[in-house]
Parts: structure tokens; C-alpha cells; sequence
């Protein structure tokens, strides 16, 4: 692994509110470039340890650095200018039309109208919203829309830092799916230093090259790398928290690029009454004597081994269906071979072979 | 001498409060009407804000209707009043009636309109009939509103029956008018007092009323 | 209407009087209002912020609103014959009238413009702070603007109830329309008693109407 610069650093930071402490002695370092997600149970401190960074909530004792120097060295309004920060619900004026809420932090650093707005512009390609948006309002958008423009809002600050505070945690699941790998697209062109707090594992492993997880209390249980956290987790709390599925999720990490996939035909064979429907080389349920049965999950080709998994596991014919990135039919998965490729897969992370 | 002295001293002069047209007698009349005022309103405002609240039927009747009757000048109403009725208790009761209505109508109907459909949902869902939803779900939930359309119509109805003296009935009133004809500013004075304590004691009665009547879960 | 033709050009007169003494207390009494109202508020930092529940805030936003709902225990004519006195003008002063009525507008508008603030949602605070506003300019950037739609409501009800209280001064003997019921009682006029209900109902109707307007003309964002 290479060396990694810190863009952001806590050294001994205390929070506490009277005799309750809500941040105790948090070390951490967050690399530049990188998505680090703090995930934990409500109340654990991951928000406020998020909302320290940008001073929205000022810290008790200790020192937090970003890019090298103390965050109380200016004033809070500059400090927060200075990075992009996403709120849950999307927190946009609603006096002020789309295109005016992404100009917000450009206008208060002086840049002007005119260049704000092409930048606005711009932006709102970049979250994937056409220029019609622009002279709306936000009243006028979906939940995931208004989620959009927060983010672009928070990019426009043209900061290598970016908070984001549970920001998909109010849209519906769909949509959700949608905005992550948006954000993973993104964030592969923009390279920016990304704090991301979530209550939801999934989204953790999903998005995080590293993994804060918080404990009440306000501690860290453990910081590692979401296959660390999943491998090894530190003590029984990150164990339980992480508990749920740890098997399946594990397999997120593992490729499913050596499972064989089978050519259409091989279903031919006697004892095999399913029939794979395609039309214009997409794949359209399985024909079982006169009935037809909508298929699975399906597995992009070069896809985890967990997605391999689980287009075997939710095929009616218990054939997964491989396609490639643009939805034609490559050929079929077997059960028995995703087993196999589990069971290797299980053998390598131990060192023994088989 | 200066105002404040003599304002006590019209305050604390022989019979000044138990004299035929003494402050006793003043006090008891402007509560009478007032009383009498806001029964008559609330014997119309409440059920029509009652059905319409819980019907949502007419609703832009009711805000328009609100609307305009706050803009009716009382002053012109009672003396329009006087002169059809001549000058008895009718015509200002009937007057001041129509101002007490708008805010009466507006805290009830809104107070009905604001509880939460979902939990009008829920009882509707657990078979109460309509009539157990207004009677068990809806005015508990609208308490506080409706409490608070009627302070606002008492504050109202006790300031402006002090006009009731200007076409020669009693109450507060009388030492204003009478005291305004001879330029008495003591006695000017002392009606202010008398009227701003008598609405506070009153609203501060209401309160204790509505605490008592209101369940903890909508304070 | 015999009445009202052989009359007109008085009652246009009294009209305009009317309207005088109905608007100017009403912008006088917001423009004192609003700042009250904000500082009984206190500091919102944010969406999170528990500084709205501490014993202060409340006492002092608690102080605010009940020293205005105690001024509007007055009766309106009390104020109008009161105001020489702390004045030391005559009592047929117009300027009695102003600054009683505007001592109303304000006891109404303290209580509009409170809960027009309230309003205005914390998460939108907070998100204007995080993305770097400092205090003064988010107040006039983002927490009036969004206050104005409660205020603007509260505001018509102020100005019509204003329109309606302006006539009592006849009673003291101010000109305005109410001097048309004063002066129609004495003479037994019903005509001239309901031209001057009339003419203040459609007064009352106009002015409410022109706010509505520039209401929704400054809060075009909301139905946009």
C-alpha cells in the first residue's frame, strides 16, 4: 500500500455535553482521496464527530487538522466555506431555484454571478441532471433530485473535502442504489476526500475504502479497510454490528471472474425441462413446459462472487444468468460451480490449500 | 396631585364600589355581556366549525367568511343596530355576536382541520363512528386550538363591550364615555385599569380551564 | 344612496383619512415588531442546537409574546383617550391614533413574526451555516425571506383588524369613516351608517387583496 498523505487529522478529541461524553479520545486519521465512512449504532458520536471537522459542533479538548493546520485557526465561516457538506435531508433554501441553491458557497467566496452560474451549470451534468432543472425550485423535485442537487451544492465549494451526513438515508431504497454508485462514479473522476456518515453497513462496505466503526460512547472499535473490518472484526461489538450476513457480505469482496460460465446450449441436455427466453439477446424469464416465469438476479460478467451467488440462488431454473454490461446474454452460471468458487475463495483467505 | 394619586383616590372614594353605578355594579354588567356574547357566538360558531373541520366540507366559506367579518367595523354595526332596534340590549348583543364569531370559528376549524389524518385514520380503521372520532378523537386532539380561538374571542369581547356605553348601556365603559364628555381623566384611567385586570383574570381563568380539560400528551 | 351622492366628495375625504390611519400604524408597528420578534427568539445555530430550551430563551420569548397579548387586553378606545396623556396632545390629535394603533400592530405582529421564524426550518439554518454564512447575512439571505409567507398572513390580519379599529376614533371624535356612524346615529341616518360600513369593508378588501398580491409576489418560490 502506498503512502498516503492525511487530509484530515484527530489527535485526543473530547466532546461532552455536562457529564455526558459523546466523543472520547478520538485518533484518526483520514486519508487524502479516499471515502471514509464513520458507521456505528444511533448515538455512537459518528455525526458529531463528522459535524467537529467543519466546526458546526465546537470540541471540548484536542486538536482536529485538516490538510496540516488547526481548524480553529480561522474563522469558522471560512473553514466551512472550505469544504462541501451534504446534509440528510438535502437542507436546499427553498427560496431559491436550483441553480442558485448549487451557486451558494461560489457567491459567498466572491466568484462571480455570471461564472457561478456556468459552474452551476455544469454541476448539475456532473450529478447527472439535465439544464432543465436549473430555474426550478426545489420544492419542485423528487427526494432523490433534491439529494442530487445537495451533493453538487457541497462540489461547488471546489474543496478537496467533502461531509456527507447520512445523505441517502431518506430516499427509498431504489433510488439509493442509484445515488451510491453515482457517488462511486464520481468520486472514481474526482478523487476528493470524502467523510461519509451511515448507520448501515451495507452502504459502509459499499462506498468506504476505509471503515470507522463507532461504539457508544463515542470510541472507536475499530478502523480498517471494510474486508479487515469483515475478516477480523476487532472485538464482539464490531462483531455483532457487523454480524448480519457477514458470510454474504464477505463474498463482496471476493471476484466471481473464475466461475465458468456455460454457453446457452448446455441447457439442452435431456433431463433439463428449462428453457432460458431472449429477446434481442436480452434475457426474458424461463419457459418451463407452457408456463413463463420472470428470472433472477442477474451477474455482470466480472462481477463479486456475491452477485454470483445470488443470481444461482434466485434463478428458478437454479441456472444464473450471466450478461455483460449492456444487458445481452453471455451464458449461464451453475450452482455447483459457485459453491466450488466459494469454497475456494474460503480456502484462500486462510492460506491453505486445497 | 398627580394622575396616579388621583386615580387612587377615585379608586378608594366613599362608595365608589358598591354605589349604584359603583364598580361593582360596572364589573358585574361588562361580564354579563360579555358572557352573554360569547354564548350566543359559540352557539353558532362551534357547531358549523365543528362540522366543517371534521367534514372538510366548505372550508374556503369558512376562511372567506372569517376573513370578511374581522373587516366589519363593530362600531358601525352597533350604531346601524341602534337605530333599527333602538336602544336596548339587542342591538349591541347582536353587533358584538358577529365579532366574537371570526375568531371562535377560526380556532375551532382549524384546531379540527390540524389533527393529524393518520390518527383520524387509525380510530376510522378501529370502527368508531364518526361521531365517536369527532367527540373522542378530534376535540380532545383540537383542545389547545379551540382554547385558543376562545381566549382570543373573550380578550376581544371584554375590550370592545366598553363601546356598549357609547349608545348609553352600562358596563366598564361608562367611565370612559363619561369620563371622556367632562375630560375625567382619572376616571378614564380607571376603566383601563378596571377592563385590562378584568380580561387577565378572565384569560387566566380559561387557562386553568383549559389545563384541566386538556390531556398532557397535547400540552 | 341619495345620501351617498349628495355626499361623495366627504366620503372620499374621510376614505383617504382612513386609510392613512390604517396603513401608516401598520408599517410603523412591523418595522418595530420584527426585530422584537427576533430577539425573543434568541440564537439558532442549527437543527440540533438546544439553545431554544434553555430557561432564558424561554423566559424571554415567553416575557415578549405575554407583554404583547397584554397590550392587546386594552380596549382601543381606552388607548385612543390614554395617548394625551402620555403624549401631551390634544385629545382630537391624529397622532393619538398612530401611535395607539401602532402599539396594536405590533402586540399582533410580535406574536405573527415569532411564529413566522419558527417556521423557517432548522435544517435549512443550518445547511446556510454549514455552507458558511455568517450570522447577519443568513438572517437576511435566507431566514426573512423564508419567514415572509407566515408573516405576510399575519400581516393581513393586523391591517384588516386595523381598517376596522380605526373607526372607534370617532367615537373621541377623529375624522375617519367612523365618523359616518358617530354622525349617523346622531341624525338618524341608516344611509350614512351603512355607506361608512360599506366603504370600510371594501377597504378592508382592497388593502387585503394588494397584500395577498405582493405576498405571493415576494414568495413566488413556494408555488413556483
Amino acid at each position: 500500500m502506498s503512502v498516503l498523505n492525511n487530509a484530515i487529522e484527530f489527535k485526543s478529541v473530547f466532546k461532552t455535553y455536562g457529564d455526558n461524553t459523546v466523543v472520547d479520545n478520538l485518533n484518526l486519521s483520514i486519508p487524502e482521496g479516499k471515502i471514509t465512512v464513520f458507521v456505528g449504532p444511533s448515538g455512537c458520536g459518528k455525526t458529531t464527530s463528522l459535524r467537529m471537522i467543519n466546526r458546526m459542533v465546537e470540541y471540548t479538548s484536542g486538536t482536529i487538522l485538516v490538510n496540516g493546520e488547526d481548524n480553529t485557526a480561522r474563522p469558522a465561516h471560512e473553514l466551512r466555506r472550505s469544504m462541501g457538506y451534504v446534509l440528510q435531508q438535502a437542507g436546499l433554501m427553498p427560496h431559491r431555484t436550483i441553480v442558485d441553491n448549487i451557486s451558494t458557497v461560489p457567491r459567498l467566496n466572491g466568484v462571480s454571478a455570471r461564472q457561478a452560474k456556468s459552474q452551476a451549470l455544469e454541476l448539475l451534468n456532473t450529478v447527472g441532471l439535465d439544464e432543465s432543472f436549473a430555474k426550478r425550485y426545489p420544492s419542485q423535485l423528487s427526494g432523490g433530485q433534491a439529494q442530487r442537487v445537495g451533493v453538487a451544492r457541497a462540489l461547488a465549494s471546489e474543496s478537496s473535502i467533502l461531509l456527507m451526513d447520512e445523505p441517502f438515508s431518506a430516499v427509498d431504497p431504489v433510488v439509493r442504489a442509484d445515488l451510491q454508485k453515482e457517488l462511486l462514479r464520481l468520486q472514481s473522476t474526482l478523487g476528493r476526500t470524502i467523510i461519509f456518515v451511515t448507520h448501515d453497513m451495507d452502504e459502509a462496505i459499499l462506498l468506504g475504502d476505509y471503515v470507522a466503526v463507532f461504539a457508544r460512547g463515542g470510541r472507536i472499535a475499530q478502523f480498517g479497510t471494510p474486508e479487515e473490518i469483515l475478516r477480523e472484526p476487532a472485538d464482539d461489538f464490531v462483531a455483532s454490528f457487523v454480524g448480519r450476513d457477514r458470510g454474504m457480505r464477505r463474498l463482496t469482496f471476493a471476484s466471481g471472474a473464475d466461475v465458468p460460465i456455460h454457453p446457452l446450449d448446455a441447457q439442452q441436455t435431456p433431463w433439463q425441462q428449462w428453457q432460458l427466453n431472449v429477446e434481442d439477446g436480452r434475457p426474458a424469464g424461463w419457459r418451463i413446459d407452457d408456463r413463463v416465469i420472470p428470472g433472477g438476479s442477474l451477474f455482470v460478467a466480472g462481477g463479486t462472487l456475491r452477485d454470483a451467488l445470488d443470481s444461482v440462488l434466485s434463478s428458478p431454473s437454479g441456472w444464473g444468468v450471466v450478461v455483460n454490461e449492456q444487458g445481452q446474454v453471455l451464458g449461464l452460471l451453475k450452482s455447483d460451480d459457485v459453491l466450488e468458487a466459494t469454497e475456494r475463495e474460503r480456502l484462500n483467505r486462510y492460506g491453505v490449500s486445497a | 396631585m398627580n394622575i396616579f394619586d388621583k386615580t387612587w383616590a377615585w379608586f378608594t372614594a366613599d362608595g365608589a364600589w358598591t354605589d349604584s353605578g359603583g364598580i361593582f355594579q360596572r364589573l358585574l354588567e361588562h361580564l354579563g355581556y360579555s358572557g352573554l356574547i360569547l354564548f350566543f357566538a359559540a352557539l353558532i360558531a362551534i357547531p358549523i366549525g365543528l362540522w366543517v373541520g371534521h367534514t372538510g366540507k366548505g372550508e374556503n366559506i369558512v376562511v372567506g367568511v372569517t376573513g370578511a367579518l374581522r373587516a366589519l367595523p363593530t362600531l358601525g354595526l352597533l350604531t346601524l343596530f341602534a337605530l333599527w332596534m333602538g336602544l336596548g340590549l339587542t342591538a349591541p348583543v347582536i353587533a358584538l355576536v358577529i365579532l366574537a364569531i371570526s375568531p371562535l370559528l377560526a380556532g375551532v376549524y382549524s384546531g379540527i382541520a390540524a389533527v393529524d389524518p393518520i390518527t383520524v385514520d387509525a380510530a376510522r380503521a378501529q370502527g368508531m363512528t364518526e361521531w365517536q372520532i369527532l367527540t373522542r378523537v378530534e376535540l380532545p386532539l383540537a383542545a389547545p386550538l379551540i382554547f385558543g380561538g376562545l381566549r382570543n374571542a373573550t380578550l376581544q369581547v371584554i375590550a370592545t363591550v366598553t363601546i356598549m356605553a357609547y349608545i348609553n348601556l352600562g358596563g366598564l365603559g361608562r367611565y370612559l364615555i363619561d369620563g371622556l364628555a367632562v375630560r375625567d381623566y382619572p376616571r378614564m384611567v380607571a376603566a383601563v385599569v378596571l377592563v385590562a385586570v378584568l380580561a387577565l383574570v378572565v384569560d387566566a381563568l380559561l387557562a386553568l380551564i383549559q389545563r384541566a380539560l386538556t390531556s398532557p400528551g397535547t400540552r | 344612496m341619495n345620501w351617498l351622492q349628495s355626499n361623495l366628495q366627504h366620503v372620499g375625504e374621510l376614505t383617504a383619512l382612513h386609510l392613512l390611519q390604517s396603513i401608516i400604524p401598520v408599517i410603523i408597528g412591523t418595522i418595530i415588531a420584527v426585530p422584537i420578534a427576533r430577539f425573543a427568539m434568541g440564537r439558532r445555530r442549527d437543527g440540533r442546537s438546544t439553545e431554544r430550551t434553555t430557561s432564558a430563551g424561554k423566559l424571554r420569548r415567553g416575557l415578549v409574546i405575554n407583554s404583547a397579548a397584554l397590550l392587546y387586553t386594552i380596549p382601543s378606545l381606552a388607548l385612543f383617550v390614554l395617548m394625551p396623556l402620555v403624549l401631551g396632545t390634544s385629545i382630537t390629535s391624529l397622532l393619538n391614533v398612530y401611535v395607539a394603533l401602532t402599539l396594536y400592530v405590533i402586540a399582533m405582529m410580535v406574536r405573527s413574526a415569532v411564529d413566522a421564524f419558527d417556521s423557517v426550518s432548522p435544517v435549512t439554518l443550518e445547511a446556510a451555516t454549514a455552507m458558511g454564512y455568517r450570522t447577519t447575512r443568513r438572517f437576511w439571505a435566507v431566514e426573512l425571506p423564508l419567514a415572509v409567507p407566515v408573516m405576510i398572513a399575519g400581516l393581513r390580519v393586523a391591517l384588516v383588524s386595523n381598517i376596522s379599529m380605526v373607526s372607534v376614533g370617532a367615537v373621541i371624535g377623529i375624522q375617519s369613516l367612523g365618523t359616518l356612524f358617530t354622525d349617523g346615529l346622531r341624525r338618524d341616518l341608516p344611509a350614512e351608517i351603512i355607506t361608512g360600513i360599506v366603504a370600510t369593508v371594501l377597504l378592508a378588501l382592497v388593502l387585503d387583496r394588494l397584500l395577498a398580491l405582493l405576498g405571493s409576489f415576494l414568495t413566488r418560490w413556494r408555488t413556483a
